[in-house]
């Protein structure tokens, strides 16, 4: 029983690794950029629930109204003011871009809000509910049925709209795509908005669940690498599953190895599947090897 | 061939760098304020750990995010060896050097293989997974609590009474890096590197093994950054997980190089010298008061280092320099004004033409022999059974529209990829298995490719350099080689320019020369012709003929009629992957299924009708 009791845990907390990757894993797909930042976009979109909360009562699920489009912009205006200007630098170049900006914002964030943790006291976040003797937290509920309706949302957007269209195409060959017409400035710059506000859209719900930091999200982005690895660069499904099965391995690793060595753990698994199947779960074969320009 | 250093010393370029450090060391050993000593001492310690991390980061172009783990695995290493065995600190930085070995073999074999960034997710995966278990192993190094190491003044045990020494030490350390930097960058290794981090692609059709040249950079690269942490360690007598790995570690080991000049000898030590004490007064002023405002400061400065001057101050300073540097005499000591480095290893290359590395004698056997080729991408036929082979000094064109497979072949015959079956036979010998270029290269393939690939950052003279070196030479003897080949094709005048600023043209003659430059028996050229014009295409036929007159077999791929039909011993045809047929150049221009195949069913309707 503790065995599927921690099984549980480990699928509900994938659905916050799942749903935090996905961002990221979009605008590598597209913009061919890792966003070292992500991880402090998520720590400001929980800053944004918090203060929200503080400051106006509202709810952190409703608080979403403010956070999706906020975290949206900053998401454009990281692509236009930094990466923009950077689109034909070598990739390490954007990398240390990303890199100075997640710098920026932890510590700014430690400036101006302290390093001290934070919390919502919300009594829904306690409840819980007791299904044949497996306890389901309600808010980890909310957040791992979020990550997959996030994911179909995503995919039927790729899917029927225009934009979404132009994305995939963009995805699979720039030059073509821009000689069909398409705006290869515009798509990225919608892609990375849309990335970034899935992660506040994770950032909205796990808000109820963790504690707020401004370090918080260096934790979760290493994850995060390691779920978009495990699934497939650019690959929305991969991030689901890769999400999920990051969580479990946590999850039994905290319990039966150790809690402070479960990241080990992970990053042990990082490393065989790069020697093993570079293209990850999902992955395109082969995708490694094209070379991300 | 030997070269006493102290004849050359008389050489402004030898002896302004000289003065500068001799100028540093003495600046050290008269200052006695031990703020100035400590701020000399981390200048040094981080000129050498950065100029460390750009063996790797900046010459081969190889982001790495996690040179903590070097550093944190080395200084805990030699430290944990004096603490709990009493090994001296200088015999311990040996074990550090090799532990720091080990894990950049680790690290290397699985991720040069991949390109992306992959690499740079998984070295600061290893930096962070150290950290977590340095941590959770508090039985061995004390945890977060952190390791402080007892002061026992030796030199055995790298510890000093006097800071000074301790800033000599760093100094030393900083020297160390600096000529071993140099000396990579003047070896065919850094050839390599560089050629790899402008086209991996281009620099394996050279007959370089990229991985192997990555991973012995960074084997280079993470044993000094160990070494210096070692050093760094006995200096601040504590070490503690969270700073030791830290991340911030890693991105200022970049971020220095960045400043001062990726790629450059000098550049991480330029950056050091103005980056450290900017960040000791920075710290100073605002990093006890105000919390978090000067990493701000920090990553900002890092976004604009990238934004604004991705070259780094070296750039900046380098004509500068370089000017100074012609104005200054040269003195004589000795007889320097005799010493050359290039001139007499001239004279053994011979001085005509590039020979092939292996004149085969026989001419019974066909140089290349292609049987039953095929190749599947998807749900494209790109290639079905071709078979064909090519004679010695012959020149063997091939043929056909676009999408006909032409290029596909040409990347199966220098192993870029496999084919699905079928076998390439190349003098005699099956060389189906042979999966990768450089293999090929070695043994006699060369190639060039249809969208030029020149080595963009690099002059002329280098770019072939880097082909010269496949056959195992020296500096010299490659520079010579390069000489030779490029009077050879007729770029002599142009051998300083750089890569990129060429037109087409001499870019096409450019990648004819690299590959020529490698010694091949047979030479692929793909589509050198396209988008020359009418004088360049003769002087292109002209080349191709003194290339085949030396003895190479040369196969082209070009849609310029007039130059294959005039050039070639022989042609194929090839259409939608199938050979069409093959034969001799008068016979190919007038066959039907030739015309058909060009110009479609409706021509030959109206030439008929």
């Amino acid at each position: 029983m503790i065995l599927l009791q921690i099984i549980v845990n480990g699928l509900l907390l994938g659905g916050i690794y799942a749903l935090i990757s996905i961002g990221l894993t979009l605008i590598f797909g597209v913009v061919r950029v890792i966003n070292f930042a992500h991880g402090e976009f998520l720590m400001l979109s929980m800053y944004v629930a918090y203060f929200s909360y503080f400051f106006l009562g509202l709810n952190p699920y409703l608080s979403l109204i403010i956070n999706v489009p906020l975290m949206f912009v900053l998401g454009v205006a990281t692509d236009q003011l930094i990466i923009r200007p950077l689109r034909n630098a070598p990739s390490y170049m954007q990398i240390f871009a990303t890199v100075g900006l997640s710098i920026v914002l932890l510590n700014s964030a430690l400036f101006f809000f302290t390093g001290d943790y934070q919390s919502i006291n919300m009594p829904f976040a306690k409840k819980t509910l007791v299904l044949g003797g497996i306890a389901l937290s309600y808010s980890r509920l909310v957040i791992f049925f979020s990550a997959l309706l996030v994911s179909i949302g995503l995919f039927l957007f790729l899917q029927k709209t225009d934009m979404g269209k132009q994305i995939r195409a963009i995805a699979q060959d720039r030059m073509a795509a821009q000689l069909m017409g398409i705006n290869l400035n515009r798509v990225y710059m919608v892609t990375f908005g849309i990335g970034s506000a899935l992660v506040a859209i994770a950032g909205g719900l796990i808000m109820p669940v963790y504690y707020v930091f401004p370090s918080v999200g260096v934790y979760f982005v290493l994850t995060a690498f390691v779920v978009v690895v495990l699934g497939g660069m650019g690959n929305m499904v991969g991030a689901l599953i890769g999400g999920i099965i990051i969580g479990v391995t946590d999850s039994l690793s905290g319990y039966y190895i150790d809690p402070s060595l479960k990241e080990v753990v992970y990053f042990i698994i990082f490393l065989i599947v790069l020697l093993v199947k570079p293209s990850g779960l999902m992955g395109m074969v082969g995708a490694e090897e094209m070379g991300m320009k | 061939m030997p070269h006493l250093p102290y004849r050359s010393l008389g050489r402004p370029e030898v002896y302004v760098p000289c003065a500068l450090l001799a100028a540093a060391i003495l600046v050290v050993l008269l200052t006695e304020n031990s703020f100035y000593l400590n701020l000399y001492f981390m200048i040094f310690i981080f000129a050498g750990l950065s100029g460390a991390w750009n063996i790797i980061g900046g010459f081969g172009g190889q982001l790495s995010l996690g040179h903590s783990a070097f550093f944190g695995l080395g200084a805990y290493t030699s430290a944990l060896l004096f603490v709990k065995f009493g090994i001296p600190p200088l015999l311990g930085i040996f074990a550090s050097i090799a532990v720091a070995l080990v894990l950049a073999a680790v690290i290397g074999f699985p991720c040069f293989r991949l390109k992306g960034p992959f690499f740079t997710l998984a070295t600061i995966a290893i930096a962070e997974a150290l950290q977590l278990l340095a941590v959770y192993f508090r039985g061995i190094t004390d945890g977060s609590e952190g390791l402080s190491i007892p002061y026992k003044p030796s030199l055995l045990n790298l510890a000093f009474e006097s800071k000074t020494n301790y800033a000599v030490v760093a100094f030393c350390f900083m020297l160390l890096v600096l000529a071993i930097s140099r000396w990579i960058q003047r070896s065919q290794l850094g050839y390599q590197l560089v050629a790899l981090r402008d086209d991996d692609q281009a620099a394996e059709s050279l007959g370089i093994s990229t991985t192997r040249a990555k991973i012995t950079a960074f084997l280079v690269s993470g044993a000094l950054t160990a070494l210096g942490a070692s050093l760094f360690a006995q200096y601040v007598l504590f070490l503690e997980p969270h700073s030791a790995f830290s991340l911030n570690i890693s991105v200022n080991l970049a971020l220095i190089s960045m400043v001062g000049g990726l790629g450059t000898v000098i550049g991480p030590a330029l950056g050091s010298f103005l980056l450290i004490p900017l960040q000791e007064l920075l710290r100073g002023w605002i990093g006890g008061a105000y919390q978090g405002l000067y990493f701000v400061i920090y990553g900002l400065a890092l976004i604009g280092v990238v934004m604004f001057m991705p070259h780094g101050i070296t750039a900046f300073f380098t004509n500068r320099y370089l000017r100074l540097i012609s104005w200054l005499p040269t003195f004589a000591v000795k007889d320097a004004a005799v010493e050359c480095s290039s001139a007499p290893a001239r004279a053994v290359v011979p001085a005509t033409s590039p020979e092939p590395a292996r004149m085969p004698t026989s001419s019974a056997i066909p140089v290349i022999e292609a049987e039953n080729i095929s190749k599947r991408f998807g749900g494209v036929q790109a290639l079905f059974e071709i078979g064909f082979s090519v004679q010695q000094r012959q020149i063997f064109g091939i043929i056909g529209p676009n999408g006909a497979g032409k290029s596909t072949l040409f990347n199966i015959l220098s192993a870029v990829f496999p084919q699905d079956q079928g076998t390439v036979r190349f003098m005699g010998r099956d060389i189906s298995e042979i999966t990768r270029p450089y293999l090929v290269c070695r043994m006699g393939i060369g190639r060039t490719f249809q969208l030029v690939k020149p080595f963009e950052n690099i002059t002329v003279l280098e770019n072939v350099m880097v082909g010269a070196f496949c056959r195992g030479n020296n500096r010299a003897a490659a520079m010579s080689l390069a000489l030779d080949v490029l009077d050879f094709v007729g770029m002599t005048e142009k051998k300083d320019l750089p890569g990129n600023v060429l037109t087409l043209a001499d870019k096409k003659r450019l990648e004819v020369a690299r590959a020529l430059a490698t010694g091949p028996n047979v030479l692929l050229l793909d589509e050198v012709m396209a988008g020359l014009t009418p004088k360049e295409v003769n002087e292109a036929i002209d080349l191709i003929k003194r290339i085949r007159d030396c003895g190479i077999t040369v196969i082209i791929v070009e849609h310029v009629m007039q130059a294959v039909m005039s050039l070639s011993d022989r042609v194929m045809v090839i259409a939608e992957g199938l050979k069409v047929m093959e034969g001799p150049p008068q016979e190919v221009i007038k066959d039907e299924r030739v015309i058909r195949a060009y110009l479609g069913e409706g021509y030959e309707l109206t030439a008929t009708g």
